[in-house]
């Protein structure tokens, strides 16, 4: 494993404790402000200390309390990027992604001059950080962060000051820089997108703890509880008590309405028991708009309520007509306007079983 | 709301215009003064020569600068402390450090003869035990100066490195750079135009010192009398008066002049500042 991390840590009311490893990957780290993402980096960096754990990155020791070792920031040869960035503004572009390096100084110039033109920066050595665009700064601090020999890269939330189209070009070269140089990479973000687009894996942080870890479609279809749902921006969570369990899936009872679900397939044995109280979890995009009720299951008649335009669709609020919950849809603007709901505002809600994600409740 | 009317605006700029006048002429008149003596009295140059100035202006100008290092020696190491701390009790320690500034330099003076004075809390057992003696030494006025002036360097300097991100110390830990190095590298070049000010202060203070110095380290020709002292001593004596007070003051006033100069010169102006 490139980064095996166990930490626990009390800050005041602040009790922080998780345990993940990261091979050659992204690792995006996502949750709100406050809920132990940047402290992940700070203890891996070093420039934060754990009460107890263990911090190894490919297979050197950073820390670890059984053996009393700690490794100063200066030795951890860990690549680490702020949002702020941290330009050293007294410094040409040069001496910033020469400060890390060591050799002569001709030859640190000529390494720095090469990792510039890797990040199309060819001709700026002498400029000031100040006199940069957002994008050239952003670039020149990853370039300064890969000055060392890095086999781990911290980013926290480095595009987050950036505008939108930027930080797209900024994710791909992240991509392609990743790759070249066979980084692991830990990313902070409290962006949704962002976290998608970039994670190979997604850690969901909240209050000190990982709540969950996985692959991003893993995360986001199949959350493990409430909260990381929530967190994850599933718009339906809905309370509900199983009443029938067989091969094929499970049947909730969702105020009143009978939902049929998929069955879980890494639920531990039991734990979704008939007379079990669950959580029932859709995406609002999940949901299909339908106009006449065929033979099928998990249907829902239901009226719109509220609706809300913005860009790209609309977010229609339902509620049911008999039984059955309130319900958040999401529909792009094309089905909108074909499916003309603008005009119609009785529908059959669809919610398709597969896309239907049971969990125990707390 | 109603519209100022054009009297108003003119009452008003004839005001700006009345009180403008009368604080430069106030400010700028005894400065004339100076100048038109210098010129009319000849004395004032056949004393800027005379021995009694110039050993006032020598040992003014080395124990300044000797208290200003020192300021600079003991208070930059406080001054970064203090920015990069919080503790109970933090407001006190920088009150404390602020009280020989708002301190009459007669007291500081007072307070430096009951530590260090032959009859002093440290003075007198030191004087038994090795016969060191602080008072009418040289010692003494880098003494009585380091105490009133270091205050302003050390003010300077904690609020300059206040300014200094601390994202960027920890970004240059990972990068390597130990703690000293950061510090070198890249504080120091941060508050470069805030310990420069710092010093300017600190050290004008140190060259004007008067009452401490008087009160610790008396006025002895060559040894403790400096500049400022050298103009009070010239009103007690015929031999200099008023044209030998004239003839410091033009001196202390060209060397004030100087070190402004140079230092507005060597300090960045753009550089080290990008929150601008």
């Amino acid at each position: 494993m490139a980064l095996s991390f166990d930490a626990r840590i009390r800050l005041g009311r602040f009790d922080y404790e998780a345990a993940f490893e990261a091979d050659d990957e992204i690792v995006v780290l996502f949750g709100h402000s406050g809920a132990g993402k940047s402290v992940t980096l700070q203890l891996i960096a070093g420039l934060m200390r754990p009460e107890s754990g263990r911090i190894a990155s490919d297979g050197r020791l950073f820390y670890d309390s059984a053996s009393n070792t700690n490794l100063r920031p200066q030795d951890r040869h860990v690549g680490y990027v702020v949002q702020e960035l941290a330009l050293f503004p007294h410094l040409s572009v040069a001496e910033n992604v020469m400060f890390g390096m060591e050799g002569t100084r001709a030859e640190r110039l000529r390494r720095a001059s090469i990792l510039l033109e890797r990040f199309n920066l060819e001709g700026f050595e002498d400029r000031a950080p100040r006199s940069l665009s957002g994008g050239q700064r952003q670039r020149v601090a990853l370039a300064r962060a890969l000055g060392r020999e890095v086999p781990l890269l911290l980013l926290d939330e480095p595009f987050s000051a950036l505008d939108d189209s930027l930080r797209r070009t900024l994710r791909s070269e992240l991509l392609r820089v990743r790759r070249e140089f066979g980084l692991t990479v830990l990313f902070v973000t409290h962006d949704l997108r962002e976290a998608h687009l970039l994670a190979d894996r997604l850690a969901v942080f909240d209050q000190g703890r990982i709540l969950q870890i996985g692959p991003p479609e893993e995360v986001f279809r199949r959350p493990v509880s409430r909260r990381v749902a929530e967190l994850t921006g599933v718009a339906n969570v809905l309370r509900g008590e199983v009443v029938a369990r067989n091969g094929q899936g499970i049947e909730v009872n969702v105020s009143g309405l009978r939902l049929r679900a998929a069955a879980p397939d890494e639920a531990p044995d039991g734990a979704l028991h008939v007379g079990r109280s669950v959580e029932v979890m859709i995406r609002a995009e999940r949901i299909n708009l339908r106009r006449v009720e065929e033979a099928m299951p998990n249907l829902v008649a239901a009226e719109i309520r509220d609706e809300h335009a913005y860009g790209a669709g609309h977010t229609l609020w339902f509620r049911p007509l008999g039984v059955g919950p309130e319900l958040e849809v999401d529909l792009p603007s094309r089905p909108y306007e074909v499916l003309d709901v603008a005009t119609r505002k009785r529908w059959t809600l669809e919610l398709p079983p597969e896309d239907l994600h049971v969990v125990p409740a707390d | 709301m109603q519209l100022r009317s054009p009297r108003a605006d003119i009452v008003a700029l004839a005001l700006l215009v009345g009180l403008g006048g009368i604080s430069a002429i106030y400010f700028v008149l005894p400065f004339a003064g100076l100048g038109e003596r210098a010129l009319s009295d000849g004395r004032v140059w056949e004393l800027t020569r005379s021995s009694e100035v110039r050993a006032a202006l020598v040992l003014s100008l080395w124990t300044s600068v000797l208290a200003t290092l020192l300021a600079m020696v003991l208070g930059t190491p406080v001054a970064y402390w203090l920015s990069r701390s919080s503790f109970p009790g933090r407001s006190i320690v920088d009150a404390l450090i602020d009280l020989p500034i708002v301190l009459p330099p007669t007291v500081a003076g007072v307070a430096l003869l009951t530590a260090f004075g032959t009859r002093g809390l440290i003075g007198e057992p030191l004087d038994e035990l090795t016969g060191i003696r602080f008072t009418f030494t040289s010692t003494a006025v880098v003494m009585a100066q380091l105490l009133v002036a270091a205050p302003f360097y050390v003010r300077a300097a904690r609020a300059g490195f206040t300014s200094v991100d601390p994202q960027l110390e920890r970004v240059a830990y990972t990068l390597g750079a130990s703690r000293v190095e950061t510090f070198v590298r890249i504080t120091l070049p941060q508050a470069r135009a805030a310990l420069t000010a710092g010093i300017v202060l600190c050290w004008a203070r140190a060259m004007g010192e008067l009452g401490a110095t008087l009160i610790f380290a008396g006025s002895l020709e060559g040894k403790t009398r400096t500049m400022p002292l050298a103009i009070v001593d010239a009103f007690e004596r015929t031999t200099l008066g008023l044209s030998g007070a004239v003839s410091l003051s033009i001196i202390l006033l060209v060397v004030a002049a100087v070190v402004l100069v140079f230092f507005r010169a060597v300090t960045p102006d753009d550089r080290g500042s990008a929150w601008r």
